[in-house]
């Protein structure tokens, strides 16, 4: 095939047809809770279709395969022929499976593998009409199938028109409508054309051979418009057979004229040795319902003037151009950390503005700095996606495991339109797949159970987005047994997460945390759903990467509510700049909680941990020097600047040696040399033109606290 | 030689269009669909059109009949792109006065000898 080399054109049938199979899977699943929608059937049908045809041109031979077994299933539903059941769907689904399957595969220049073939045979029986239908519905007398089948789908406008028009035929004759342009004797709809070439054996396949009798039958051996292009015949006259561009394009000027010609266009009218044959289904459309008593049809009929009508009001509003355009995602990177620097020269001029007193400097440092904001975010804008696109997923995710764990549940999903950053989006779903899994497996409880309690039988997992100032809320909450407390305590005991005595003075909210602690597992068997291995500890430091947090909030018999929070981009980091040593480092803004001056003469030390009491509550307090700064020196101090962060439900202190204030920062990725460095998530260049390294909490605290025994807490 | 290409699947229509550049045509226009082609055609003087059968809105098949029962349009020759070379489908095609079909995929070369089947025709 031509296109195997064209990388460009793959490209963009993967990003195109992913789109198509993403909005298939929901369309599915839809489709599971409305068997009948006609509407629902046809847009399966042609995404399916679809993808096949694209894939047909790149030579993706297995994927047509897979594809066209699940466009016959769906061209018998949407017909009539068959109907769905479950069965029927965990096909089609496992179909779409292996679809998206090589579909990674193309994506990673692997090459593909033919589907299971138990799959293609299972499309293929699915393929036939349905056994449990009456033979003779589909070997009836054609009138009665194509309103059968129109009433039963309202199916697409192609299987209809057809079958409408063979109906007419039935109706009145072969040929014998009045309005019927002279030049074409109605055809047959098979046997006569195909008895010159009946030897191809396929009688539902047309050859080009019987298309080209075909079209002579209905236009006359020869030509379309012999008298407009005698001329342009005699040039042609020796080599009729074949034709060159250069005599095509001279056939053309001769037919229109030069560039273009109006009148030969009215002369190609009128010359036009084929009337538009369309005039007679339209004439016949009107004469239908006196000549029909059978009411069905007549409804149909009724309905298809009305149909028109509303598909020619659609069509009316003028041509516009394409008003989106598709962009590389590099590129968009590209630009938002080109804006990333200018936001840092920004900065820099802002910050060498307040100390010149020139004020026209002073003015035009002030405009550039709305124009930088108002820039940064119209780039943000562009690359923003709505959540929809991890959401999309989830209706199947639940109706697939819902249907292995024999539960009944309803998956509600809110603000589907939010938007976020699109690296967001992607870094987001896996978390988000796992923690709904998990509310579906361990959250929600069985039928029977919840009957049992007092509750529907039917689950609730609602899935939420909204946008709250610079950040995202992502909330996931079920309806299910809830956490127990006390439960979870134990298990953590017995793990070795937790020892016994912070164990009792831990309070509830915190112990529901302890789900997302390495190796803590509250199921003692590995079910294949939601415990496989990798647990939610996972989740959460993919959550912390995101410079996000997840809260945990349960109520026993109740539900369960999780509550992520990210902010809306990554690119750009609001940060608080501190002084340690003689060094600037920045700590992520949204796990700053406060910052206050402390008397570092008042300070506890409880099971060796360095503490502070702030509005009765006991804070571990870290000395950031002690781990920032090397060949350290302990240095007496009295007083200290003391920032408080947050760590899940967890609150550090940290002394630094002063406060510079809030920036925002572009996080610029470490050197391979520094890469990996712990408790550094990269570092950016200041206002002042220095450098200062980001500080990564979770990591500095794993690596530095290791001995102290609050790690066991934090890392909880 | 103004072509327009139908079809709502923008991949397939960068293919048909590569192929048609790669038979010397230069000067083509897209649509999504029969229902945005229709306008275009009546306000631009289009020379050819390469449809695709299946599509949501507006059916190839419908933008064929539009197309002949429009009297400025109608003289336009038509290529139908389907899936399937099914008898019935494209009888009913060649009765609504389509000028030639192909069945996907196709190649340029293909592409060529239907497309100067109908110009043959045309002659």
């Amino acid at each position: 095939m031509s296109f195997e080399a064209d990388e460009e054109i793959l490209q963009d049938f993967l990003v195109e047809a992913g789109e198509i199979l993403e909005s298939l899977s929901e369309e599915l699943v839809e489709l599971e809770n409305d068997v009948d929608n006609a509407e629902l059937l046809n847009s399966i049908f042609r995404g399916f279709h679809t993808v096949k045809g694209g894939a047909g041109f790149l030579a993706l031979g297995h994927l047509v395969d897979v594809c066209h077994g699940a466009e016959n299933i769906f061209d018998l539903l949407r017909t009539g022929k068959r109907s769905v059941n479950a069965e029927l769907m965990d096909t089609i689904l496992s179909a779409l499976d292996t679809v998206n399957d090589m579909f990674a595969l193309v994506q990673n220049k692997e090459s593909l593998v033919p589907a299971d073939a138990n799959l293609l045979a299972e499309l293929a029986r699915l393929s036939k009409p349905d056994a449990a239908k009456p033979v003779e519905a589909i070997a009836a007398v054609e009138i009665e199938q194509s309103v059968a089948s129109n009433e039963e789908s309202n199916s697409s406008d192609e299987m209809s028109e057809d079958e409408f028009e063979r109906l007419l035929d039935e109706l009145h004759g072969s040929g014998s409508v009045s309005a019927a342009p002279p030049v074409i004797e109605q055809v047959p709809v098979s046997p006569s054309t195909s008895s010159a070439s009946s030897s191809d054996g396929s009688s539902d396949e047309i050859s080009d051979d019987e298309f080209e009798s075909l079209l002579d039958e209905l236009h006359g051996q020869g030509a379309f418009s012999a008298d407009a292009v005698d001329g342009a015949n005699a040039a042609l006259s020796s080599s009729s057979d074949d034709i060159d561009d250069l005599e095509f394009e001279k056939l053309l000027d001769e037919l229109h004229g030069k560039g273009n010609a109006p009148q030969f266009v009215e002369n190609a009218l009128t010359d036009e040795s084929t009337p538009p044959p369309v005039e007679k289904p339209v004439q016949a459309k009107a004469e239908v319902p006196k000549a029909v008593p059978q009411q069905s049809v007549q409804k149909k009929a009724q309905e298809a003037p009305v149909k028109a009508a509303a598909k020619k009001a659609s069509s009316t509003p003028a041509p516009q151009g394409e008003t989106t355009v598709r962009v590389d995602t590099k590129r968009l990177d590209q630009i938002m950390n080109m804006v990333g620097e200018l936001v840092l020269v920004r900065n820099r001029l802002t910050s060498l503005g307040l100390v010149s007193d020139d004020e026209d400097l002073n003015k035009a440092v002030t405009n550039l700095d709305a124009v930088t904001t108002d820039l940064q975010g119209a780039v943000m804008q562009t690359r923003m996606q709505p959540i929809k696109k991890v959401f999309g997923r989830f209706p199947r995710v639940v109706r697939d495991l819902a249907r292995s764990l024999n539960k009944e549940i309803t998956l509600i999903l809110e603000g589907e339109e939010t938007d976020l950053d699109k690296n967001l989006v992607e870094a987001l779903a896996d978390p988000l797949v796992h923690l709904v899994r998990n509310s579906v497996d361990h959250g929600v409880e069985a039928p029977d159970v919840r009957e049992a309690l007092g509750k529907p039988r039917e689950g609730t997992v609602l899935l939420s987005a909204s946008q709250e100032g610079d950040h995202i809320l992502l909330t996931i909450k079920d309806d299910g047994a809830g956490m127990d407390a006390e439960k979870l305590k134990s298990i953590a005991i017995e793990r070795g997460v937790l020892d016994a005595e912070s164990a009792a003075r831990m309070p509830d909210k915190e112990a529901f945390s302890l789900i997302f602690a390495p190796g803590f597992s509250t199921k003692t068997e590995i079910s294949e759903v939601s415990g496989r291995g990798v647990g939610m500890d996972v989740v959460k430091t993919k959550i912390t990467q995101l410079n996000g947090t997840v809260n945990i909030d349960s109520e026993l018999g109740v539900g369960t509510v999780l509550e992520i929070k990210v902010p809306l981009t990554l690119a750009i980091l609001p940060t608080l700049m501190v002084v340690v040593g003689k060094q600037t480092f920045a700590l992520p803004l949204a796990s700053v909680n406060e910052i206050f001056h402390l008397d570092l003469s008042n300070t506890n030390s409880v099971d060796g941990q360095l503490t502070i009491i702030v509005r009765e509550k006991a804070i571990p307090l870290f000395y950031l020097d002690q781990w920032l700064i090397r060949d350290f020196v302990k240095k007496s101090r009295d007083k200290g600047h003391v920032v408080i962060v947050q760590l899940g439900n967890q609150q550090v202190g940290f002394v630094v040696d002063s406060l510079i204030g809030q920036e925002e920062v572009v996080i610029k990725p470490l050197d391979r040399l520094l890469h990996g460095t712990p408790g550094m998530a990269g570092a950016t260049i200041t206002s002042d033109g220095g450098i200062a390294l980001i500080l990564d909490i979770a990591n500095l605290l794993k690596f530095y606290a290791k001995k102290s025994p609050v790690n066991k807490k934090l890392r909880s | 030689m103004k072509v327009l290409v139908v079809d709502d699947f923008s991949t397939m229509r960068r293919i048909v269009k590569n192929l048609l550049r790669d038979l010397g045509f230069t000067n083509i226009q897209e649509a999504d669909d029969g229902s945005t082609a229709l306008p275009m055609l009546q306000s631009g003087d289009f020379d050819f059109v390469v449809t695709d059968w299946n599509m949501p809105g507006m059916q190839g098949i419908d933008l064929l009949k539009a197309i002949r029962a429009d009297a400025s349009l109608s003289h336009i020759p038509v290529l139908l792109i389907t899936a399937e070379a099914k008898k019935e489908q494209i009888v009913m095609a060649a009765q609504a006065g389509v000028n030639g079909y192909i069945v996907k995929p196709f190649t340029a070369a293909t592409l060529k000898t239907k497309l100067d089947k109908i110009f043959e025709r045309l002659a």
